[in-house]
């Protein structure tokens, strides 16, 4: 499976321009796509998940023209939005047997082993006769990531997967992801770095409706070693007075005290010490160089 | 107090920039502007009723604010609820703000926007007077006092009544489908409430008025017999009823402002505590039970997702039910289904009583009550979630998922239809189950599943879909699902208003379908072609917008009309061949339903009717007093098909010229265009004809001589082709063909065609109707009040129908024969003369024949009953036997050997007396008696009623004047009178009368012209029914029963037969003999009464003012009783004068309860002054006391004659 995108755009009737000639090659793969909000990610997704046509540009999926031919895409396709809602007074067993009959599992023997395992996969198992709207947000975003993945897709658009989430179902989520069989395209937008770091091969990083930024992480990491550089401040005061001075990348708070991260291609003295690069430097900097432009 | 300002000029800004606020007050002030810009828009019942008066306006305004309890539970309850809607109430409880200042801010805010909304009423009539195009006929202008009145008395009381319960509610539930459902409920409960009144036609007026909190009841009880000038005149008194009225509710009011101050709890905690702990532990209670789960996810199985036909059905079921689950998981749809089940069970539990008199429940008695009561559920529920069913996945959100599944839009979009139907099936189902429930409950075991199931699934359930479709479609193409929702309901309201103005025609009115009517005699009969047939029309134009909406549905993110025309583009080569072979259906049965109701049938609608009625006054009604002769045979040969509903033969008539002058032309009117081939025996040519051969003229070569016979000759039939739109004739069935003279010629103007209506008259520039001839008149008194073409006739005929019928016409059968495979029937009257008033009559019939044995032989009863009514075949045998047995003792022998009662199809709800055969319409046959103590057997007083007419009309009959109405249906109503008090008792006489006087008041106040004395009556029913038995009853309490039939009995041997021999017409009797032959048998004391309830209109306002009891001596009582006395003479418009006093009135003590009355004492007072009091000595402890205590004289408030008795 390989989705060509090519000069990709959307300019919404309000003028703001989501999409702006953007191209990406996405290979039989977890593909990350990191961006901030707005940075036409969901847009995106949307249009590749069928669900909005661009103005201007193709997406091929095996030689299907995903823009045209629309049903052929669905069939393949497991897809999870950003935001959604659900019927509220549906079970998610009862939804998630529609969802399977909508996806053409027709054999209900097939049906009942793929839900229940499903169910099973992401822990709502016990809350399966329960109405869909007294789940909580987790629990919800847990049945969303379910229903994507029934009838085997061979392309999983999943937009913001991890959102709400806690920490151990995360992992199994990343897991669940990781195990999906070979021959199968699957894009993960989110801007969490952590995410794309664990779990994609390659990854795209796209703001203001243009690609920044597309490889492998590791050779992006590769790309910056040497070249972050830390520091820790305590005030304020000395905080700004960096700002000034350098192009800060990112500044977290450890204990109190900020530690700031800058790039620069040689030491910047002043006390900062080098530091390993990580897939929020490439993230930081390439915004920033973009901002810059 | 600034907290409080703060609080109410927030909610004030905030009102005035919404739109909501806007379309309330544009809906009252264009409902207003067009109540009186817009004839007929909303009608106010009488003509002479001003449109924009005290009466009009008040009625305008309780309807308003009762449908307006809608806009006021949104108003009073959004302003609370948005706070917890939006979840600001956590910002402002957290804020130093008082309970006062923000219950109370939000609640005068929302009165005042309610005012403001609602004040486009008043503003709304004010224009309205204004626009010159409006019926100033009907409209007083500047009289901005009326409206302003009526809106203080009515939605005033009612914004503050239910605006303040409302947000009372809303202050206290704070849940949004609780306010929804507080404005549904309390509209239905009162809708429900409504149906048990009208459905009993209860009597009661006080406590149903003075509890009535939404004002229907209350305007009806404070305005029931309000004549003309007291509508146009009066305002809503503030006092006696309506003031106990308006007090208790604004005291409710206030009552629910004070709860939801005492209880409405102010912090955060306590408005959330309940739920949000529920809703915490539910959320801990599905998170813990996972268990320790491996952390390493297992592989998901291989499945084989296919994609066939099959799987498109799979689909479409899954979806199907998805949507049918929703659906019934949601509590506003059980809460609809609820409300329709107690509307429709307390329909099917009155269905067919009315009036105290009542009918077996049979099916289409049930199904009209149950259906009817369930019809705007069904469409409630269509519209409703229809636009819930199109906009549910983008309204959850879910929308993201579910159009990107591999389902095509076609089946997406028939789910929705099929859910819908699924749903409206299974209202359909309850709706059925609750008839046959009610029926059951009845005590009535006969169930007609078959006629439910053709009803219900076969032609309501079609209807049903015309509108999903309709709904499903607008709420498609319309971007917002409440101004869809809006376009449905204006299309509901749309077309009576439209069918009010002549846009009847069933080709363009969406989803309609020709009026029909099912009858046991024929069941759906000759309807059905016009039933199917514009059902398929419109169900092929609705399906072919389904289709339109599945290219039109949108899918996906971007619902921009381009992209929606993009997607419809590329499902269009699947859809467009189902589209057109919808559209051709759609055309191929219009162009059918169009050959059928417009090209072999004439298509008239009521107001192209109208002005065929018009035109012939216009052109003719100059030959209203030209001399014709006057029919004194009839001989006709009558051939029923009724299995084409058609029927053909030959007449013959003699003529006579019984005027002293020759006449030459002769006119024959041919009302039903049923007359064809008309030939004297002497050469004649025709002079003119109008357009449909309405009014002919023909000119005998030689005049008629006086006293000259002459032999008219002509063809008769009808034969009807393919179906109409509507106006099918009702005298043609399959089973129960009924037609009558008015089939024959008519010789001369007949101004009994002519329109009545005041209304339509000037819309038509008619002047006003022309009036009967004043007693005396030398033509009238010489014209027969039923025909004016004859005097008295012989009559022969032979007819015949198929042969599984009975054809029937006035006459004794001379013999009866089969040939051709009919059956042909010979009757004669022989010798006997007759009025020309005559019959034809043919059915499947079950025969039930009796013998009575009367002064000048034996008379046959016979009754002809559609086998499926056997139930009041004995009470009509032994009605007609009582009835023979008291009109020949106490009038004249019956001068037939037969007495025939016939039943024929509801399409015509009426009996009707020709010579010894009665036509009875099926309501007749299904009359039932319950408790006799109770319930007036209307069959048995109809049948003696028919009977009596057999003397009052078919042996005396007056003059075409004004008055001698009366002398035959005033007095068919005595006589059947006592015939029903010689079974029932004076009790039921008493029942009867009440609801006689309650019928005469309504119908005065009714009054489009203006009230004649009895025996002035020209047209007016309410006078010669109603007020008629009651002033010869009345009459009969004063100088006796045996005393007035007397004078009846007088009377009739002197004038019957009137005109029956001789040569020229001479003189019919009229009520100026009547009123003499009663004086004759008056004392002179009581002539005044005679000039007081025949010659005048006279009300009397009696009342008793206190009374007293005291133990006296020998264990007696005695009651000092003070009453009042008053008597009111009126003129035709109601404006009425005191009149003096010198009357017997009774008076009366009693014991027992209101109502149960038992007579201690009753004797005739006579008063001289208005005020009198009496000292009575009782046997027995008395309860009550008062004047005219049975009501047998004509007062207005009958219930204050008596009162307890209290004890000194």
């Amino acid at each position: 499976m390989a989705l060509i995108i090519t000069g990709l755009s959307k300019t919404y009737p309000n003028g703001v321009k989501a999409l702006k000639n953007l191209s990406l090659t996405v290979g039989n793969c977890m593909f990350g796509l990191l961006g901030p909000n707005g940075a036409g990610k969901s847009t995106l997704m949307r249009t590749i998940a069928t669900l909005q046509d661009p103005d201007a540009g193709e997406i091929q999926l095996d030689g299907v023209d995903v823009l045209k031919d629309k049903t052929a895409v669905r069939k393949l396709l497991g897809y999870l939005p950003q935001e959604f809602g659900v019927y509220p007074k549906i079970s998610a067993l009862a939804m998630l047997q529609h969802l399977a009959v909508m996806k053409g599992i027709t054999n209900r023997t097939e049906r009942n082993q793929m839900v229940d395992a499903l169910l099973n996969q992401t822990n709502l198992w016990s809350a399966r006769k329960k109405p869909l709207g007294t789940y909580s947000g987790g629990m919800k975003q847990r049945f969303g990531i379910a229903q994507a993945l029934l009838a085997n897709p061979k392309l999983i658009i999943v937009d913001e997967p991890t959102a709400g989430l806690d920490p151990a179902e995360r992992n199994r989520f990343l897991n669940l992801l990781s195990g999906i069989g070979s021959d199968v395209t699957v894009i993960l937008s989110t801007h969490i770095v952590e995410d794309v770091r664990e779990l994609c091969p390659r990854m795209a990083i796209i703001a203001n409706g243009e690609l920044l930024l597309e490889g492998v992480p590791a050779e992006t990491l590769d790309a910056l070693k040497g070249k972050i550089w830390s520091k820790v401040v305590a005030t304020d005061d000395e905080l700004r007075a960096l700002e000034t001075n350098f192009h800060l990348l990112s500044t977290h708070l450890a204990g109190g005290l900020h530690e700031v991260r800058i790039y620069s291609e040689s030491n910047p003295g002043d006390a900062f010490l080098p530091v390993a690069s990580d897939l929020e430097d490439v993230y930081f900097l390439n915004l920033a160089r973009h901002a810059k432009n | 107090m600034a907290l409080f300002w703060e609080f109410f000029s927030f909610e004030i800004k905030l009102r005035l920039k919404s739109a909501s606020t806007y379309v309330y007050f544009g809906i009252w002030f264009f409902i207003s502007f067009l109540s009186i810009a817009a004839q007929d828009f909303l009608n106010p019942g009488n003509d002479k009723i001003l449109l924009n008066g005290p009466f009009s306006t008040s009625g305008l305004y309780t309807i308003l604010s009762f449908f307006g309890m809608l806009v006021m539970a949104a108003i009073f309850g959004s302003s609370i609820l948005r706070d917890f809607q939006q979840n600001t109430y956590q910002l402002i409880f957290t804020k130093p703000i008082t309970k006062f200042a923000y219950l109370g801010g939000r609640w005068a805010g929302s009165f005042v926007t309610a005012l403001l909304c609602f004040s486009g009423m008043v503003i709304g009539e004010a224009l309205g007077t204004l626009a010159p195009w409006a019926d100033h006929v009907r409209i007083a202008p500047g009289h901005l006092g009326w409206y302003l009145h009526a809106f203080l008395a009515v939605p005033v009381v009612q914004i503050f009544f239910l605006g303040s319960l409302f947000f009372a509610v809303a202050a206290l539930t704070r849940k949004l489908f609780v306010m929804y459902l507080q404005g549904v409920v309390v509209f239905l409960v009162y809708l429900i409430v409504n149906v048990i009144f009208a459905a009993t036609g209860s009597l009661e007026h006080f406590w149903s008025a003075i509890f009535d909190p939404v004002g229907l009841r209350l305007l009806d009880s404070v305005t029931r017999y309000w004549t003309v000038v007291e509508k146009n005149t009066l305002q809503l008194p503030w006092s006696g009823i309506f003031l106990y009225n308006r007090l208790i509710w604004s005291s409710v009011g206030l009552l629910c402002l004070i709860a939801a101050y005492l209880l409405f709890p102010f912090s955060v905690e306590a408005l959330t505590a309940g739920s949000r702990a529920r809703k915490a532990a539910r959320d801990a209670e599905l998170e813990q039970t996972g268990g320790n789960r491996s952390l390493v996810a297992a592989r998901l199985p291989v499945v084989h997702p296919s994609f066939s036909s099959g799987t498109s059905w799979s689909q479409w079921v899954s979806l199907t039910r998805l949507r049918i689950n929703d659906i019934l998981h949601e509590f506003p749809f059980w809460g609809i289904v609820g409300a329709m089940l107690v509307f429709v069970l307390v329909n099917g539990h009155f269905a067919g009583r009315r009036q105290e008199n009542n009918v077996y429940p049979v099916t289409f008695q049930m199904l009209q009550v149950v259906e009817g009561g369930s019809a705007l559920f069904f469409l409630i529920i269509a519209t409703l979630y229809a636009g819930e069913l199109v906009w549910r996945e983008r309204d959850t959100q879910w929308a993201g998922i579910h159009d990107a599944l591999p389902v095509r839009e076609s089946i997406d979009w028939l789910s929705k239809l099929s859910a819908l139907a699924v749903i409206e099936l299974l209202l359909l189902t309850i709706v059925m189950a609750s008839g046959i429930f009610s029926q059951t409950i009845a005590g009535y075991y006969h169930y007609e599943l078959l006629q439910y199931f053709k009803q219900l699934y076969l032609i309501t359930f079609p209807h049903i879909l015309i509108f999903t479709l309709l709904a499903l479609f607008l709420q498609t193409v319309i971007g917002n699902k409440f101004i869809a929702h809006g376009v449905v309901i204006g299309l509901f309201v749309l077309t009576p208003i439209l069918v009010t103005h002549g846009w009847e025609n069933t080709l363009y009115l969406f989803g309609s379908t020709p009026d029909y009517t099912y009858s046991d005699m024929n069941g759906y009969g000759h309807f059905v072609p016009a039933i199917f047939w514009s059902i398929v029309y419109w169900l092929s134009i609705s399906a072919f917008l389904g289709v339109v909406s599945i290219a039109l549905a949108a899918r996906g993110a971007d619902d921009s009309w381009a992209s929606r025309f993009r997607l419809a583009g590329r499902r269009a080569p699947r859809l467009v061949p189902v589209a057109a072979c919808f559209l051709l259906v759609a055309i191929g049965s219009g162009c059918w339903f169009f050959y059928n109701a417009h090209v072999i049938n004439e298509y008239l609608n009521s107001k192209a009717q109208r002005e065929i009625q018009a035109r012939y006054e216009r052109d003719f009604k100059k030959y209203e007093n030209l001399p014709q002769p006057k029919i004194i045979a009839v001989d006709a040969n009558i051939d029923i098909f009724p299995e084409r509903r058609a029927f053909s033969g030959t007449g013959h008539f003699v003529l006579e010229n019984k005027t002293p002058g020759p006449i030459s032309q002769i006119h024959i009117l041919n009302r039903e265009q049923s007359v064809t081939n008309v030939h004297f025996d002497r050469p004649f040519h025709k002079v003119s004809s109008s357009p449909r051969d309405l009014y002919t003229i023909y000119s005998l070569e030689q005049p008629l001589a006086p006293g000259e016979k002459l032999n008219l000759n002509f063809n008769v039939g009808r034969t009807p082709h393919g179906f109409m739109d509507g106006n099918e004739r009702p005298e043609l069935a399959y089973s129960g063909t009924f037609f009558d003279a008015g089939y024959f010629p008519a010789i001369g103007y007949d101004a009994r065609f002519e329109l009545t209506d005041p209304r339509r008259r000037r819309e038509l520039h008619l002047g006003p109707v022309s009036e009967l001839p004043h007693r005396g008149d030398p033509l009238g008194s010489r014209t027969n009040l039923f025909s004016q073409d004859a005097d008295w006739i012989s009559f022969r005929t032979v007819v015949s129908t198929a042969d599984d019928q009975i054809a029937l016409a006035p006459g004794y059968l001379q013999r009866d024969w089969h040939s051709d495979g009919r059956h042909y029937y010979e009757y004669d009257m022989g010798d006997v003369k007759i009025e020309n008033f005559f019959a034809y009559v043919s059915a499947r019939y079950h025969l039930k024949q009796d013998v009575y044995q009367g002064v000048s032989g034996p008379v046959n009863i016979e009754v002809y009953s559609a086998p499926a009514h056997p139930y009041d075949v004995d009470d009509m045998i032994a009605s007609s036997k009582a009835g023979l047995a008291y009109y020949e003792k106490n009038f004249s022998p019956f001068q037939f050997r037969q007495f025939r009662i016939l039943e024929f199809p509801r399409y015509r709800l009426f009996a009707q007396s020709f010579p010894n055969t009665v036509p009875f319409s099926e309501f007749g046959f299904v009359g039932r008696v319950i408790d006799p103590q109770k319930d007036i057997d209307l069959t048995y007083f109809v049948t003696a009623h028919e009977l009596a007419h057999q003397w009052w009309g078919h042996q005396l009959v007056g003059g075409r004047v004004e008055g001698s109405n009366m002398l035959s249906e005033s007095l068919a109503e005595y006589s059947a009178l006592r015939v029903m008090q010689k079974k029932y008792g004076d009790d039921q006489m008493r029942k009867f009368l009440k609801h006689e006087l309650d019928g005469y008041l309504r119908g005065r106040a009714a009054e489009s012209r203006h009230e004649p004395p009895l025996v002035l009556v020209q047209r007016e029913p309410y006078v010669w029914y109603q007020k008629g038995s009651l002033v010869l009853y009345g009459l009969s309490d004063y100088i006796g029963e045996d005393k007035l039939n007397l004078a009846l009995r007088n009377f009739l041997l002197q004038y019957r037969y009137a005109n029956a021999t001789g040569e020229q017409s001479g003189l019919y009797p009229d009520t100026r003999q009547f009123v003499a032959a009663l004086r004759a048998q008056t004392p002179p004391e009581l002539q005044y009464y005679i000039t007081d309830a025949f010659e005048s209109i006279v009300l009397y306002d009696n009342k008793a003012l206190s009374a007293t009891v005291s133990e006296a001596p020998n264990k007696k009582y005695k009651v000092t009783l003070t009453v009042q006395a008053r008597k009111l003479k009126s003129d035709g418009n109601g404006v009425e004068t005191p009149m003096p006093m010198n009357d017997f009135i009774d008076v009366g003590v009693f014991t027992g309860k209101k109502d149960h009355e038992k007579v201690l004492y009753l004797k005739k007072e006579k008063f001289t002054a208005e005020k009198q009091t009496f000292e009575i000595m009782v046997d027995e402890m008395p309860t009550r006391a008062g004047i005219d205590p049975q009501n047998k004289l004509i007062d207005r408030d009958a219930d204050d004659n008596t009162m307890d008795a209290t004890k000194r």
